[in-house]
């Protein structure tokens, strides 16, 4: 017994943005303050961490013990007491916190033959989880800013581009632009100074990837940083990182002055004689800020609109001096990619898209979290294998990529393989990597309203297409969801949108239309039902959904009328309950409550 | 006199950072941050101390969703309106929440005890749908659950 | 280095605008944000033309596309009205009673916009000259405001603004004559903000407001006379007459 207690020296607390959420923390303190105290009475090594996110959010907050590598999921503070007995003073498993598969209905010990781990492959989180985002060292014992001096010490700039170049690795923030030649391009340019950018905006509703690795493995990208920097001959870099991260702030902080005092970053980096800097810049909180030249406009102090990029950044970006804008997911791969080689990175994923990619997979899918997978997996595979399918076993219907920018795929396609040419070809992109899927209670004009109308709210507002034709966009759509669209109005909708597409200034107009070009394309007999039969099938559209009791299942257990919220089901005197309509603000919790599907989501309102 | 409080701090914030326009945001930032809005004192100051014009100011306050012209609540009730939020029917939450305080999201009630806003995705995607009170997490929330979270804060004063 | 708009062939230097080229050639393109003098908007994408570059075939906005190698060009394709007339719609939704817009939804041959709810009184389409020449002046007494589809331009705290000198360049550029500025007698009202005039030493018409005057003076740091700009030119003319004798 005693011999295996000794074995458990590493527990990793996840920390990452959905454990948080759950008092994970706390859960850290405790464990900690458990094992501090009594450290003067039994001899054990164990160090506990509070790491980034170890990806499995749905069951979270997650502990891992190492090196033994088993994990608890959904543990809770008051499980600390029984953890640290049980299992870090006498090594044994406590069965019930371990994950429970419902596909293969067995319990698992080990990360690896979870179905959510298995195919996965991290490159751009290979420490998130790992280490301790505030430790340096840890960084450092994984191998970190060994790219670095290969780079600064043994290298010449012209290796490090072609290595990146040769690599065929494209940017991570959407549009898949080639990041060797960006820097190719930027290092000819004889105008100085040349500026660095990392771009943490991360403004995608539904997304977290860059979150969780500035959060989780802030020196990767750094070390990423500096490495681009040196190539194209620059001294100054910029973080724009999103201001509702704070963690993510105070990690990347604190990293940046850890790596300062190491001489990673500041004068003389590695006394290679080569000087360059970071400085952090917090977001403003708007969306259309992570496209790179309204990002650029920000950090110089102004409003984020975005200009014509005729000229390209790498040209004028930043004070009108080259720039190179890269996402923080390209700039996490950089390393890896200096260490191991190009040719070791394009074996891995497609050949127009190499490496991997990580994904937030969130919505109606029974595994939500963060994963990396490599490029070229299908829809399919990432969906069942990794998101272990859909949740409450309901029926499949789409998955959204891209965020707003994105489009929504349908179930024939779920074979088709995630890059970010194929993804552009059914008429979605890549984006920065949501993931969200959607099942029969999604309904999808509902889905493409939701864009619009953050759109319509994020948008500078600077040119006419985007500006006004969103606007229109939005009313129409609202009109459908309301029941007072007509047939004509589909045509129109249409029409906007292929204007808009084509004119307007930036990628956020351009791609606005998407959520709704695609839905229409996949998902055309759902706006004809609620145009024409005024009925929105998925029962989410409130103007065209009328909640009923079925007399015939219910049992009259009265759950339903104790949890309506606005007092609206009422038992008759046959005992049978109804709710009234005039009441009935449509929340769908007496859906929700029924254990005997008694309350029917109907169609079809009378037309205003 | 509280007024001359306002433009104590707003010195300090600003002098914190050299007088370069690029620091203008950050600035306002923090003056956000310790009032919860941006004054209009505030404002002037910053306009002073930076040279810059104040329809600048003005323009920036109004286009950055992190700054705000209008004292907000002592709570904030942030309902997550990420996409995965949203189509767990976070909207329903939003709806209860304004039906129970009487105001529109982005709105503050009379009394400044809550302001009601939506936000983009908080990144706790997997405890979908998601409220946030200050700094309190609130995961798989429902409709009924939304009257006794707005009691944890004292509820409304009828 | 030559260029061929609408197989036209046309001279072109290295970094002028597609627009200005097209101009000078007599080629029309539409266009609602430009002015020569603050060129560089690219706001209402009237002036989006097709460029083609060997095989790929982009859209552009003409008035800030710089020429860096001979392109072919194309200004009034199928779907280049097309777009156009969708723009001018949605404009006309935005503006229903402008002239301007008016004239350009005819000239398109567009029905009147029923299909949305619009507001009769507005008369801006955020074309984004104003903000620009109050800031060429110096002033910066207006600007933009909120953003997306709530985005307008107004004084700060849309008070009037204790800056503003009333010199009227805001409403001189506006396109649709959004921006009211009202003379009578010897006062001047804009932006809500009223302002006195003052009168031509020579012809007596009132012609400038009294800061704007005084700031125009400080600005050069030289005292100038109290003279518009029609006696000015006709003060010059004369002065050549009497040099030339014509
Ligand atoms: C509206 C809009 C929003 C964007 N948001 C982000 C973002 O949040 N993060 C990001 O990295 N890139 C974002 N991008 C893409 C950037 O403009 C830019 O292409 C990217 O950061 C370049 O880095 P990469 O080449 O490494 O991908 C956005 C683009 C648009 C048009
Ligand atoms: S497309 Fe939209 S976001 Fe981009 S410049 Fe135009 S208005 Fe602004
Ligand atoms: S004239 Fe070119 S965009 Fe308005």
């Amino acid at each position: 017994m005693k011999n295996q207690s000794m074995r458990i020296n590493k527990i990793l607390v996840c920390c990452g943005p959905g454990c948080l959420s759950n008092d994970s923390l706390d859960i850290y303190e405790a464990l900690k303050n458990k094992i501090e105290s009594d450290k003067p009475y039994i001899s054990i090594e164990t160090t506990v961490k509070a790491t980034g996110c170890h990806g499995f959010c749905e069951i979270g907050p997650l502990i891992k013990f190492l090196p033994l590598d088993f994990f608890y999921c959904n543990v809770k503070v008051s499980d600390v007491e029984e953890i640290y007995q049980k299992t870090i003073k006498n090594g044994e498993i406590i069965e019930r916190l371990l994950y429970h598969d419902q596909n293969s209905n067995q319990k698992i010990k080990s990360p690896e033959e979870a179905g959510f781990y298995k195919g996965q492959k991290k490159i751009a989180l290979r420490n998130v989880g790992e280490i301790d985002p505030l430790s340096i060292d840890d960084y450092m014992k994984r191998g970190g800013y060994k790219a670095l001096k290969k780079a600064l010490l043994k290298s010449t700039t012209e290796q490090i581009i072609s290595e990146v170049e040769e690599s065929g690795l494209r940017g991570r923030g959407g549009a898949g632009f080639p990041t060797g030649f960006k820097w190719r391009q930027c290092a000819q340019m004889q105008n100085f100074p040349k500026y660095i950018i990392c771009n943490g905006d991360e403004g995608d509703p539904g997304a977290f990837m860059d979150r969780s690795i500035l959060e989780g493995d802030p020196h990767s990208i750094i070390e990423g940083m500096v490495i681009g920097a040196y190539a194209v001959d620059s001294h100054s870099g910029f973080m724009y990182i999103r201001d509702e991260y704070f963690l993510a702030i105070k990690n990347m902080t604190k990293a940046l002055e850890q790596a300062r005092n190491y001489g990673y970053l500041g004068q003389d980096i590695l006394g290679s004689g080569y000087d360059f800097d970071i400085q952090i810049v917090r977001g403003g909180g708007a969306f259309v800020c992570g496209e790179s030249t309204a990002l650029m406009a920000s950090i110089e102090g102004r409003v984020g609109e975005p200009r014509a990029k005729y000229i390209r950044s790498v040209e004028k970006g930043l004070w009108d001096k080259p720039t190179v804008l890269n996402n923080v997911e390209t700039w996490a791969n950089i390393p890896v990619i200096i260490n191991e080689g190009a040719s070791r990175f394009k074996s891995i994923g497609t050949a127009q898209s190499p490496g991997t990619k990580v994904f937030s997979l969130v919505g109606k899918v029974k595994n939500t979290g963060l994963i990396e997978v490599p490029m070229g997996m299908t829809l399919r595979q990432i969906i069942y294998d990794i998101g272990g399918g859909i949740a409450l076993n309901k029926k499949f219907k789409a998955v959204q990529t891209g965020g707003p920018s994105g489009g929504c795929i349908p179930e024939q396609l779920l074979d088709l393989k995630v890059d970010f040419d194929s993804l552009d070809k059914a008429g979605s992109m890549m984006g920065s990597g949501g993931m969200i899927v959607m099942d029969e209670t999604t309904c999808m004009v509902d889905v493409a309203k939701y864009y619009l109308a953050f759109l319509s709210e994020e948008s500078c507002g600077k040119c006419v297409p985007c500006r006004e034709g969103i606007r229109r966009i939005l009313v129409i759509l609202e009109d459908i969801c309301n029941g007072r669209a007509q047939d004509e109005d589909l045509d129109l909708l249409i029409e906007i949108c292929e204007t808009v597409q084509a004119t307007a200034l930036c990628g956020l107009g351009k791609t606005a239309p998407n959520p709704v070009i695609t839905t229409i394309k996949y998902f055309k007999d759902e706006y004809i039902a609620h145009i024409r039969d005024k009925r929105c099938p998925a029962g989410v559209c409130k103007e065209l959904t009328i909640y009923s009791i079925d007399k015939d299942k219910c049992k009259s257990c009265g759950l339903c009328a104790k949890n309506c919220p606005s007092s609206a089901i009422k038992q008759e005197q046959s005992k049978i309950f109804t709710i009234d309509q005039t009441k009935c603000t449509k929340c769908g919790a007496c859906v929700d409550i029924c254990n005997f599907h008694a309350v029917k989501i109907g169609g079809a309102l009378a037309c205003r | 006199m509280e007024n001359q409080q306002d433009f104590q701090y707003t010195r300090q914030i600003s002098q914190q950072y050299p007088q370069d326009k690029r620091f203008l945001l950050a600035i306002l930032q923090d003056i956000q941050k310790e009032y919860n809005y941006l004054p209009r004192e505030s404002l002037y100051m910053v306009q002073e101390y930076m040279d810059i014009p104040l329809a600048k100011l003005y323009s920036m306050a109004t286009f950055y969703k992190a700054l705000s012209l209008k004292p907000k609540g002592r709570y904030i009730i942030k309902v997550c309106d990420g996409t995965a939020c949203h189509i767990r029917a976070s909207q329903t939450l939003t709806d209860e929440i304004s039906k129970i305080l009487k105001i529109a999201p982005g709105q503050t009630t009379s009394d400044g005890r809550f302001s009601l806003e939506t936000v983009n995705c908080l990144g706790s995607c997997a405890a979908a749908p998601v409220i946030v009170v200050n700094d309190r997490f609130y995961g798989k929330v429902t409709p009924s659950m939304v009257k006794t979270i707005i009691d944890e804060y004292g509820g409304i004063y009828s | 280095m030559q260029i061929i708009i609408d197989k036209v062939k046309c001279e072109a230097k290295l970094g002028e605008t597609l627009l200005t080229i097209a101009r000078r050639n007599n080629i029309h393109i539409p266009t609602l944000c430009h002015s020569d003098a603050l060129a560089g908007q690219g706001n209402c994408r009237m002036c989006m033309v097709e460029v083609s570059e060997g095989k790929t075939k982009k859209m552009v906005a003409s008035c800030i596309y710089p020429v860096t190698k001979s392109i072919e060009v194309i200004t009034n394709s199928e779907t280049l009205t097309k777009m156009r007339k969708t723009l001018v719609m949605l404009l006309s939704a935005r503006v229903p009673h402008n002239n301007t817009i008016l004239k350009l939804r005819q000239e398109y041959n567009l029905p009147p916009v029923t299909r949305f709810k619009s507001d009769d009184e507005e008369e801006c389409i955020l074309c984004g000259l104003c903000t620009r020449a109050c800031d060429e002046m110096g002033i910066s007494a207006i600007s933009t405001v909120n953003r997306g589809i709530n985005k307008k331009v107004s004084t700060p705290f849309e008070e009037p603004s204790t800056v503003c000198i009333g010199c009227g360049a805001c409403a001189h550029v506006c396109p649709t004559g959004a921006i009211k500025i009202e003379d009578i007698g010897e006062e001047r009202i804009i932006w809500e903000k009223s302002f006195e005039l003052l009168r031509c030493s020579n012809c007596g018409k009132p012609f400038i407001t009294r800061v704007g005057f005084e700031y125009i003076k400080n600005k050069i740091n030289t005292e100038i006379e109290t003279v518009c700009e029609n006696c000015r030119k006709d003060a010059i003319t004369k002065k050549l007459r009497d040099i030339y004798g014509f």
